[in-house]
């Protein structure tokens, strides 16, 4: 267990390549629940997020050997399920717009006293579901993810000044949708 | 249709102002903003252990397919029995044509390359020469699938200040992704060579390098 907490993400992935294909566990503990929360917010639904997880890592694997430096292998997997992510939503669109989903996602161990805070949380979780895309994504990777502008502008390729307008426009938008909830 | 929320309150959410620094005429529509914020679920999502179970079921099941241990096979080194038989007229025909690729090459503007020149070296690599034309650029490299996407590990040195730049690498027979690293960060697909998207919006340049030499796909 200590071999594995130290092995870096560039040596298993080397590993791998090198045909010990059963190191690849390291890496599928290290990252399934790291990035389950961002795919949750993202696809509404914990079901979906976790084949989202699945299928991003499965994919990894597949394509490892173009991961072009091991040592970024965090943010080349995050791309991978970002676009898996983004593939879910348009499929769903095409098949259910606009639904929306509630499948427990905003949490139900909550204490008494706390059902304001939790009417309005599940208010919001089907409210992100009506932002686009990149809107919602912004969203998720500022205040759920708690990522300055900056890092969200590292990971997903916009600048921030385009990653701001985004975010500005799904302020707006919430207001709209959670009149009544605030 | 509900009116926006102030510029001033979104700077607030962006947590690049506090609420104590607004107008008091601004304050009620700041905490209503606030709330809303307050709203997210930032509990962490756990997934079941069977994930793992289920991907290592398909990474051990794809490890196996017929396609992985062909690509394994084309990446693998082997010895490979070589018998040249080189004509003086190939020789010369091989110059010309390296000339001529070169004198358009310089003809062009922008970033631009022959595909990848190639000799063998031993039984199982072969020398392959990459050419880029990047005019203006500090440095170059080729990272790929053979130095582990390596941006550093492949500098090409520069033809005195014609904007060529070139290197020459043994390279194993199989199948190889690369892309040219320009100044460091920016990476180039080799416009001499087919190229295929990597899933992420950028392009990787395809060669097959055979015990006969190398060739572009």
């Amino acid at each position: 267990m200590g071999l594995e907490a130290e092995a870096s993400d560039a040596d298993v992935v080397r590993a791998v390549l090198a045909g010990d294909v059963e190191r690849y566990a390291v890496l599928v503990r290290r990252y399934r629940d790291r990035y389950a929360r961002y795919a949750a917010r993202m696809l509404g639904s914990r079901d979906i997020a976790e084949d989202a997880v699945q299928d991003a890592l499965v994919r990894a694997f597949d394509r490892l050997a173009d991961c072009r430096d091991p040592t970024k292998f965090a943010g080349w997997l995050f791309l991978i399920l970002r676009n898996r992510c983004y593939a879910e939503r348009r499929r769903r669109q095409r098949e259910r717009p606009l639904e929306p989903m509630d499948d427990g996602l905003a949490g139900t161990d909550r204490p008494d006293g706390a059902y304001d805070q939790l009417e309005r949380q599940r208010a919001l979780e089907r409210s992100l579901q009506r932002l686009t895309a990149e809107q919602r994504e912004v969203f998720v990777l500022k205040h759920v993810e708690g990522m300055a502008y900056e890092e969200i502008a590292q990971v997903t390729g916009a600048t921030v000044a385009s990653l701001k307008m985004r975010m500005h426009r799904a302020y707006d938008r919430l207001r709209e949708l959670m009149k009544g909830h605030l | 249709m509900m009116a926006g929320y102030h510029a001033l309150v979104k700077q607030v959410l962006d947590g690049e102002r506090s609420l104590a620094d607004l107008p008091l005429d601004l304050r009620a529509e700041a905490e209503e903003a606030v709330r809303l914020v307050h709203a997210v679920d930032r509990a962490p999502v756990t997934l079941p252990a069977a994930v793992e179970e289920r991907v290592m079921a398909a990474v051990r099941e794809h490890a196996a397919s017929p396609a992985r241990r062909a690509w394994r096979w084309l990446h693998a080194p082997r010895d490979v029995e070589l018998r040249l038989r080189i004509r003086p007229w190939m020789v010369w025909g091989g110059a010309l044509t390296a000339a001529a690729s070169l004198a358009i090459l310089l003809t062009r503007p922008t970033i631009s390359s022959s595909p990848p020149e190639t000799r063998v070296a031993s039984r199982d690599t072969v020398l392959v020469r990459f050419v880029l034309y990047a005019p203006g650029a500090r440095r170059v490299a080729v990272a790929g699938t053979f130095n582990q996407w390596d941006r550093s590990a492949a500098p090409l040195v520069p033809a005195g200040t014609s904007g060529v730049w070139t290197t020459t690498l043994a390279l194993r027979v199989g199948q190889h992704q690369y892309a040219f690293v320009v100044d460091g960060e920016r990476w180039v697909a080799d416009p001499g060579a087919p190229a295929v998207d990597d899933g992420f919006g950028r392009r990787n340049s395809l060669m097959a390098v055979t015990a006969h030499g190398g060739r572009v796909l």
